[in-house]
Formats: structure tokens, C-alpha cells, sequence
């Protein structure tokens, strides 16, 4: 029946010439490597927070006087309710690590570097943006902890001089965070974010096709030519190997293996997302103590503990992610393998450590 | 041939496992997005008889759909559901006439629920109620 189906679509959209163009004729280099089937995961994963998402809307009230107890129904009243916040809460943890695993891969194999500055740069901007969707949804159950990180992580913006106090103002929609907040960040969350997200994806899968998959450093690739910025030029890979069913079973490997953790995280540790705090409404006139925010701002929060100045700590974290943005247009060797970039392999490791220190001193602080 | 057999085997069993984890994945989905049965479950409803005077209706919500209970100018009380039996709109009270009136397609019904005139191929479903001490108790 299906090669009926398929045979009735050719006739009419020329089926066959799109399967040939981007599945089994699109040729990937032949040293390709897991590393490169963390883009997919994080579609699976986008696709699963949009879904999870809707679903939650079905009950979620975006309302400060509501919106805790249409949380607390979903967990304990709704049929199921609690798989499909916990998928939520727990996805969007794993989105942020995928990314940052993706963006490390991407470093590390020097796949940043020209033609594929504008693939780092909408790839930088699109874990920005899921920070802030992040973040937006953070305060969606209106509880203790939402309420509080949310205060601390606005507040933050206050220190930025002239405009930081107003900038506060604006994005609170009011002096303190309250229901204006609730309003915006629900905007923000479940319509903004999302569409500029996915036209990002688009935008970064785009470029991908246009500049032809990178090849690893790693391996003898007899396909791999050098770009010269003379003229467009698409980098193929004659003689590589079929993105289906290759490297599509690559792919489908590494989402098992994501759906394995992801779903581990949600059965057995269903809690990780979430503190005591989590579990108690958001009270304006009882601020609880060590209100902490989500692991991947640690390093952020212990940063702005550390400068006695709040404007420096600030600057400071502007300066590093202005350099991460542009790191392809300051990295510009050609050389692409880690080992023959000494002082890159050293500052990235210094990176590193130096974010993985932070956020455990964030988190003991 | 051997071959053939065992790659058959495995895409049936990919379909199989396909098929498994769709069922996983939809069940919960379906279960949540479901209606809620205790919204639906028919409860008893408790009125002050005299609350109610000749000749006006009162519009309660009952089972999870719209019910009403009138008191006729001869003092009797009924119990109707207000969901009009043509396309489900939800009948008015009409108490100069002393009848009921769908909005929608102009159906009309008396006191006792019967089909007076309009599209309405029903009449409207009576809902049982007991009178003592002057309650009446809805169901």
C-alpha cells in the first residue's frame, strides 16, 4: 500500500526527485561522526516542548490568581497531566544541554569557521533565545521559586546604567513583579519566543543547505575541498556516504538514546526540575531564602556575586558572550583539527572549567 | 531468499515497535485532553420550593448541561433540560407567552417540554424531581 501511495505522490509532486535530492543522494562526508546528529535531537526536542506545550494550554491559566492552582490541577487532577508538565519541565533542561553539547561539538571541530560564520551566529542566538524562553516559562506556575527567580533575574538588569532602572520597569510591566509580569512573560513564552525560534531554526537549517555540511576534522576525508572566498561555492561530498538510510539511522540512534535519558530524568527523577520552593504559590511579602536560579544561570548568578560591582559582574558576562558570538569572525585560521590549535584547546578547556566551577560555587554558595 | 525473510521480519518488527510506541505516546494524550467525569456525573440539586414564583423558570446547570425547572401559573413544577433537541442551543423562557423558545431556529416548546412548532424533531428530556417540605430536589 505504501509503494501505492508513494508511486501516486511521484506522479504528481515528483516525489522520487526530492528523495533523491536531499535523502539518498545527499552525500555526507564519510568520516562524519555522532557529534553532527545533535542538531536533529534538538528538532526532536523543539517539537516536543511545542507540543507539550499546546497540551499544557489546554489547562493552564495565565493568571496570578489562577495560574498556580491550574498547575497544581494538571499535576494531581488532570489525567496524565503531570507526564506531559514533567516532558515540559524536564525538556526544556535537556534542550539547553543538547544545545550547549551541540555548540561544543561545533568549537571543538572548528565547524564554525568561514563559510559557516552565519551558522554559529543564528546557532548563538537561537540558545539565547531558548535561555529566554527559558526563563519566561520559569514563571508560568507562579509559584515561590518562579516568583523569586524571576524578581532576582529582572532585577539583574537594573544595574545597566541610564536605562536600567526603566529597563526593569518595562519588563516587569510594573515596579515589582506581579500579574502585568505574569501577562507578558506568558506572551512571551507561548507566542514571540517560539515563532522567532523556529524562524531561527529555519534561517540556520537554510545556511546548512546552502553551505553543505562541514567535514570533521578527524579521519581521512578524500572528498573535502577548501573553501576560497572568491566565488559561492556549495561544499559537497562526492563519494561520501547517503544521509538515508545512513546517516539517518545515525540520527535515530542518537534521539534513542536521548529519549533513554530524557525519559529516565522523568520517570525516576522527576523532581530534578524542581525545588520546595516549586511547591509553594508565589507570596510577594516572603521572599524565602537562597532562591537560586536554573542550573545553566549559575554561572551567571555566582558571577554577579563575585564583582562587587554589579555593573562590572555584568559587563563582564557581556563581554564573553560578544566574544562567543563572534568567535568566528576573530578564530579565523583555517585549521580546523583541536590538536593543531593549541591555544584555542587551552583557552576552550579554561572555558570550561571555568563555567563548570562557577556553577557548582553558584549552587554551594 | 533468506535474506528477503529476515528483512521482513525486522520491518515487521520495526512496525511492531513503531506501533507500540505511538499507542505509548497517544494514550496519555488521549486520557488528557478527554473530558473529565466527575464535570459529567448527575448530582442531586436542592431548591427552596417558594424561592421559585408561578409563571417564571429558573436556569441551573445539571449533569454538566443546562437544565431548567419551571413553576406553572397552576403551581406546578417541571424540570426540563434546556438543550434544545434541533442543534443543541439553549432555550429561553418566554414568560408572557408561557412557553419555551430556541433563539437559534425559532423552535418552540410548552411547560411540559412537547414540541409546539418549529424545526425541534424532540421534545425537550424531562428531568425527574421530588417535592418534600418544600424542597424540590433536582434528580
Amino acid at each position: 500500500m505504501f509503494k501505492r501511495l508513494y508511486r501516486w505522490l511521484d506522479l504528481r509532486i515528483g516525489a522520487g526527485q526530492i528523495v533523491e535530492k536531499e535523502l539518498t543522494g545527499y552525500l555526507l562526508p564519510r568520516n562524519i561522526n555522532e557529534w553532527y546528529s545533535l542538531g536533529s535531537v534538538l528538532l526532536v526536542i523543539f517539537a516536543l516542548q511545542v507540543v507539550t506545550g499546546m497540551l499544557l494550554m489546554v489547562y493552564y491559566v495565565p493568571d496570578a490568581d489562577k495560574a498556580f492552582q491550574s498547575v497544581t490541577f494538571i499535576m494531581n487532577e488532570v489525567p496524565y497531566g503531570w507526564l506531559i508538565r514533567l516532558c515540559h519541565a524536564v525538556g526544556s533542561n535537556m534542550m539547553v544541554a543538547v544545545l550547549i553539547l551541540h555548540m561544543l561539538s561545533t568549537m571543538i571541530m572548528g565547524s564554525y569557521k568561514s563559510p559557516r560564520e552565519l551558522n554559529w551566529v543564528t546557532g548563538f542566538i537561537l540558545l539565547t533565545l531558548v535561555q529566554a524562553i527559558s526563563l519566561t516559562g520559569y514563571l508560568a506556575p507562579w509559584s515561590q521559586l518562579s516568583f523569586w527567580a524571576t524578581t532576582v533575574a529582572t532585577n539583574s538588569a537594573s544595574a545597566i546604567p541610564v536605562i536600567g532602572p526603566y529597563l526593569v520597569e518595562f519588563l516587569r510591566g510594573g515596579k515589582l513583579v506581579g500579574p502585568p509580569t505574569l501577562g507578558r512573560f506568558f506572551a512571551l513564552h507561548v507566542a514571540i519566543l517560539p515563532v522567532v525560534i523556529a524562524a531561527l531554526i529555519g534561517a540556520h537549517l537554510f545556511f546548512l543547505k546552502r553551505t553543505g555540511v562541514s567535514t570533521p576534522p578527524f579521519g581521512v576525508d578524500e572528498t573535502d575541498k577548501p573553501f576560497k572566498p572568491e566565488s559561492y561555492s556549495y561544499q559537497s561530498h562526492p563519494g561520501g556516504i547517503p544521509f538515508f538510510p545512513n546517516y539517518a539511522l545515525q540520527d535515530l540512534t542518537s534521539i534513542f538514546i536521548y529519549f533513554a535519558i530524557f525519559l529516565a530524568v522523568v520517570f525516576f527523577a522527576p523532581n530534578m526540575p524542581f525545588t520546595p520552593d516549586s511547591f509553594v504559590p508565589a507570596d510577594p511579602f516572603k521572599t524565602p531564602a537562597h532562591i537560586k536560579p536554573e542550573w545553566y544561570f549559575l554561572a551567571n548568578y555566582q558571577t554577579l556575586k563575585i564583582f562587587p560591582s554589579e555593573l562590572l559582574g555584568l559587563s563582564v558576562q557581556a563581554i564573553a558572550m560578544t566574544f562567543l558570538a563572534l568567535l568566528p569572525f576573530i578564530d579565523r585560521s583555517p585549521e580546523r583539527h583541536p590538536m593543531k590549535r593549541p591555544l584555542f584547546l587551552v583557552c576552550t578547556a579554561a572555558g570550561i572549567l571555568l563555567w563548570i566551577g562557577l556553577t557548582v560555587w553558584g549552587h554551594f554558595s | 531468499m533468506e535474506n528477503d525473510g529476515r528483512r521482513k521480519f525486522l520491518g515487521v518488527c520495526l512496525a511492531g515497535a513503531t506501533a507500540a510506541a505511538a499507542v505509548a505516546a497517544g494514550y496519555p494524550v488521549i486520557r488528557y485532553l478527554g473530558p473529565r467525569s466527575s464535570e459529567t456525573s448527575a448530582e442531586k440539586l436542592v431548591f427552596t420550593a417558594s424561592d421559585l414564583p408561578e409563571g417564571e423558570a429558573k436556569f441551573f446547570e445539571y449533569a454538566g448541561a443546562s437544565a431548567v425547572i419551571v413553576k406553572t401559573k397552576t403551581g406546578e413544577l417541571v424540570a426540563l433540560s434546556a438543550v434544545c433537541t434541533h442543534l443543541g442551543c439553549i432555550v429561553q423562557w418566554v414568560k408572557e407567552k408561557q412557553h419555551f423558545l430556541c433563539p437559534c431556529h425559532a423552535g418552540e416548546f410548552a411547560t411540559d417540554g412537547s414540541v409546539l412548532s418549529g424545526p425541534p424533531p424532540r421534545p425537550l428530556a424531562k428531568i425527574p424531581l421530588t417535592l418534600t417540605e418544600g424542597k424540590v430536589t433536582i434528580g
